[in-house]
């Protein structure tokens, strides 16, 4: 028995040193383009790529080919991100690589990815948000490849108990403001005497800025000055103070929970929610619950409609030395027929005109309100080089207004945020 | 002098794996960050790296966040080391014992060790959830007020630290009975026939035979309790209102998300120095206790 | 009569602190066997705890996992890289512990003293750079440089350490007498009398590259290698998430690292015998 368990210890010792010998020849195949992406090999997503990227080999067989790895990131980014800055530091960056909508600004002023304008055969049919997250200094370094939204889920039947006519709410040509939003939540409060809406207040990461910098751009305000280089009298100004004096008293009059449930709304906990197209396929397991979906609530000033968006996208890396074939490659993954394969595969929101069109008749009626949300209202992130602490100050701000007792004056609380953000954008 | 040459090279024949292994790995890394804590390391620019002085150190000593990172670490590392050190002990205690079913205890409480904090702490928000969890269900049936637990920048790092505490025991539990195992029965046994109780047993025997072990213990739990990531960065974010926020959360945040290494490098250089000292004083304490 | 009161007592209070312990262990396997509806209905009563009325549930997320993710074949990487690691680990970091526990030679001070402050180090911190080192040594995507890394640690040294000066110098004199070397002495005598350390290296350094995610995700690119913690990120972080299946490979993930823990502990007890590190 001894005897057999060394044995087999030694198999593996074995199998671990000889293991390097074989791989050099099989990283080798120097002729194709290397395409590093964030999602595992196994997803709707991955398996994609996979089809796309098969497909372009075929294509162009005999004149370019690619060859794929799949690098699964966790929750925040981690992992894939960690990885793609340690083969930065030697040099040993693929040809293209997938980078979140909002490192376009860091990764383009670092030099680390180039300007693909040149090899877009399709630029006109992109979103108008596509463009804006993927283009820095009038350059444009990345293209997404599916685009998000988020809208407020409602469950009918919680808002028809409390005499709600599901025939009067928001609509994305009318949408309701913060207002008439608030005065539905104060409904559902009284009829079920406890909070209304997960807003996921509780996730503490880019989900507060992404989700809740929209109610700033709503009113009119802003992050940061046009030239990117200050936050004063910006997001200290009179537009900023109403924004996030909305989502204060969204916690305030007990409308939201700063400690939602896990998956509340699905259980029929909470009547509304802020969710994605995620959401969406997570609800296919909770047969029981009916929900419709709402547009973003807009500033009663403006009565602008303005949703969250951004994803992922494609890059070419600056130091690649097959840029004419890395550049096919880009054009062949976002061409209409690419692009209406990967959304479809991962129920995500189109990223081109085309492509609204070739999925509008197959994919439910929910995803197409978010997509036309999308279409209508998306407004990308700020593109900034130091786009990650401003954003965490950002999602810090959100998350301070929440409590209301310690913070009660807002136009204090920007203040001194905005004294972060300018420390971070001087560096 | 012979056997002397012949015990020098061997004791340095026996150390060279592991000091290699460490020197590549961990010392050659370790000397890197300091250096670069004198720079101004962009994480995506390297090759412009420049050589700027102290300018980095003076900067971490008017950094808010920095300071406040060190204020929480302090309260958590006070509270948490007599919990999960003691609960750690009486665990071991309980369950050195020759008894039916024991081993279903030892799994039990090791269990939380091996858990993936994934459970842990979608279970953990679910229970200290202010408006629906089962603790606060509790607490207002025996008559008491239901607490806002990690949502409370007050009582946040405190929460943190009992679910710290009852997730780490299991893991000096281990140790501690390695430790008790260690110590021959024989000893024991003569115990028995000086007509020794159970009490005296502990204080005089078990308790000063064990004493290595629990110098070990007190050490390496001080240095992780220091080193605290993982908990905040799942169940809190570092919120509320930074109240959670740790150093080496805040040093892994500023290198990576932020990307400026050169300044998340110079709060490590700080922030060692400052465990650093904090363990040499903790080791001459027990060192001088032992001499009594 | 008065011991048997005694004995209720005890069993009560051992009962009572297990369940404390061990509520989420159950939890998560109970989870992974029932439809992701009911795990969030469930969550407010006991039923939390209990496993789905309908025994035809029970597979049915396994099925729909092992559909989806090659398990198989990361478990199968998982199990080489642990038993590796522990295996060069506990030999590694116990020959060190030995050099500290019974030689005196010049340096020793400051090489324990080193130790000590690599203890210090917050490892987080320090992945890029051990990630150029790796470069530097040409072993990227092999599976050397998942394994190397792990190995050396100072806390185990610390504990070898520990443990073998506990070792009597009689008997390792009486050893020498007879001839044997000190490659002898370390196999023969300080690894065998140190069966509770070495068992609890081994639990701890098992677990250890177990539920290490980052590093083998930095210096591997070939999906074929990646350990069974990348799978689990990976099923935990591809929205939507379904919490079944996050339990489910959770289940199957930790059952090893119970099992691992079971076997070290029996180890310890068939090797003490009652006798401890007593002279036999």
């Amino acid at each position: 028995m001894k005897k057999l368990l060394l044995c087999l210890i030694i198999a593996m010792l074995f199998t671990v040193i000889t293991a390097c010998g074989g791989d050099e020849e099989a990283s080798s195949d120097s002729d194709a383009v290397s395409v590093w992406v964030h999602t595992s090999k196994e997803t709707p997503e991955g398996k994609a790529m996979q089809t796309i990227i098969d497909r372009f080999n075929k294509k162009y067989d005999g004149e370019y080919s690619a060859a794929i790895e799949f690098i699964p990131r966790s929750g925040s980014g981690g992992g894939y991100e960690d990885k793609i800055n340690a083969a930065l530091t030697t040099n040993t960056l693929p040809d293209i690589l997938t980078l979140d909508g909002p490192n376009t600004a860091a990764y383009a002023d670092a030099g680390m990815i180039a300007p693909i304008d040149e090899y877009l055969t399709n630029k006109d049919d992109l979103l108008p948000s596509i463009i804006e997250q993927g283009t820095y200094e009038g350059k444009m370094y990345a293209v997404g490849y599916s685009e998000s939204g988020v809208g407020i889920f409602y469950n009918k039947k919680m808002l028809k108990e409390a005499g709600v006519d599901l025939a009067t709410l928001s609509t994305i040509d009318n949408p309701w403001d913060w207002n008439q939003f608030m005065e539905l939540n104060q409904t559902l409060v009284d009829t079920f005497d406890k909070p209304a809406i997960d807003m996921g207040f509780d996730d503490q990461s880019e989900w507060l800025m992404y989700a809740f910098s929209p109610f700033l751009w709503s009113q009119g305000g802003s992050i940061v000055s046009e030239d990117g280089t200050s936050a004063s009298g910006v997001f200290n100004d009179e537009n900023a103070v109403k924004a996030f004096t909305f989502i204060q008293n969204m916690v305030k009059k007990g409308y939201a929970t700063i400690t939602p449930v896990e998956k509340g709304f699905h259980t029929g906990e909470y009547p509304l929610k802020f969710g994605g197209s995620w959401t969406i396929t997570e609800l296919e397991e909770y047969p029981d619950i009916e929900y419709g979906i709402m547009p973003y609530p807009t500033s009663p000033d403006t009565g602008e409609l303005v949703s969250p968006s951004g994803s992922w996208q494609y890059a070419m890396s600056a130091t690649t030395d097959k840029k004419e074939a890395a550049g096919k490659l880009i054009d062949f993954l976002v061409s209409t027929e690419s692009l209406t394969e990967i959304t479809l595969a991962n129920s995500v929101l189109p990223a081109a005109y085309s492509v609204i069109e070739e999925v509008q008749d197959k994919v439910s009626p929910e995803l197409n309100f978010l997509i036309e949300q999308n279409s209508k209202s998306a407004h990308a992130r700020p593109v900034l080089p130091a786009y990650p602490q401003v954003s965490r100050v950002f999602q810090q701000t959100v998350s301070d207004a929440t409590y209301y007792k310690e913070n009660s004056d807002i136009q204090k609380l920007l203040d001194n945020k905005v004294e972060q953000i300018n420390k971070a954008l001087s560096k | 002098m012979n056997t002397n040459k012949r015990e020098n090279i061997a004791a340095y024949s026996f150390l060279t794996p592991a000091f290699v292994l460490l020197g590549l790995f961990l010392i050659i890394p370790s000397i890197l960050a300091i250096y670069y804590a004198f720079t101004d390391y962009y994480l995506l620019t390297p090759d412009k790296r420049q050589f700027i002085g102290i300018g980095n150190f003076i900067e971490i000593f008017k950094d808010p966040i920095f300071l406040q990172s060190l204020k929480n670490i302090i309260i958590f590392v006070v509270f948490v080391i007599p919990i999960q050190v003691g609960t750690a002990l009486g665990l071991a205690l309980l369950i050195n014992k020759q008894r039916k079913g024991n081993m279903l205890f030892k799994v039990a409480y090791f269990s939380p060790v091996v858990l993936s904090l994934v459970v842990i702490s979608v279970l953990w928000l679910y229970l200290l959830n202010p408006s629906e969890g089962l603790i606060n269900t509790i607490l207002v049936n025996i008559g008491l007020d239901p607490q806002p637990f990690l949502s409370s920048p007050d009582q946040a790092m405190l929460t943190i630290v009992l679910v710290s505490a009852w997730q780490g025991a299991g893991y000096q539990m281990l140790i501690f009975l390695a430790g008790l195992q260690n110590i021959p029965s024989s000893v024991y046994e003569a115990g028995k026939i000086d007509g020794v109780n159970k009490w005296q047993n502990f204080f005089h025997i078990t308790l000063p035979l064990l004493k290595p072990t629990s110098i070990l213990i007190m050490i390496t739990t001080l240095i992780s309790a220091f080193k605290l990531i993982i908990q905040p960065m799942v169940m809190t974010q570092g919120g509320p209102m930074n109240s959670t926020i740790t150093p080496v959360y805040y040093i892994y945040q500023t290198g990576f998300s932020d990307r400026l290494i050169g300044y998340s490098s110079a709060m490590t250089v700080v922030f060692g120095i400052v465990i650093g000292i904090i363990t040499l004083i903790q080791h001459k304490a027990t060192k001088e206790d032992e001499t009594q | 009569m008065k011991k048997q009161g005694k004995t209720i007592l005890e069993y009560t209070l051992l009962i009572i602190l297990a369940c404390i312990f061990i509520f989420p262990l159950l939890w998560m396997i109970f989870s992974s066997m029932k439809p992701e509806e009911a795990i969030y209905v469930d969550m407010s009563s006991i039923k939390a705890l209990l496993p789905s009325l309908h025994p035809s549930d029970w597979l049915e997320t396994y099925k729909t996992l092992f559909a989806r993710f090659n398990v198989p074949q990361y478990i199968l990487n998982s199990i080489v890289y642990a038993v590796v690691i522990t295996v060069g680990s506990t030999v590694v970091n116990a020959m060190a512990g030995y050099a500290f526990a019974k030689f005196e030679f010049r340096g020793k001070k400051f090489l324990f003293g080193l130790l000590l402050i690599l203890l210090i180090v917050p490892v987080e911190t320090i992945i890029i750079t051990q990630f150029t080192v790796v470069h530097t040594l040409g072993i990227l995507n092999t599976r050397l440089a998942v394994v190397l890394p792990m190995m050396a640690n100072m806390f185990f040294i610390y504990l070898f350490r520990n443990f073998f000066m506990a070792v009597p110098d009689e008997i390792i004199e009486s050893v020498k007498l007879d001839g044997a070397n000190y490659w002898t002495i370390f196999w023969k005598i300080m690894l065998p009398m140190s069966k509770p350390a070495v068992a609890t290296v081994g639990t701890l350094s098992f677990i250890a590259s177990w539920n290490d995610y980052l590093w083998p995700l930095m210096v591997l690119t070939d999906t074929e290698k990646f350990p069974l913690q990348v799978a689990i990120t990976n099923i935990n972080t591809t929205q939507p998430v379904y919490t079944n299946q996050v339990m489910a490979i959770l289940t199957i993930s930790t059952i090893p690292l119970i099992i691992v823990y079971i076997v070290a502990q029996k180890y310890i007890l068939q090797g003490l015998g009652g006798s401890g590190t007593g002279i036999k």
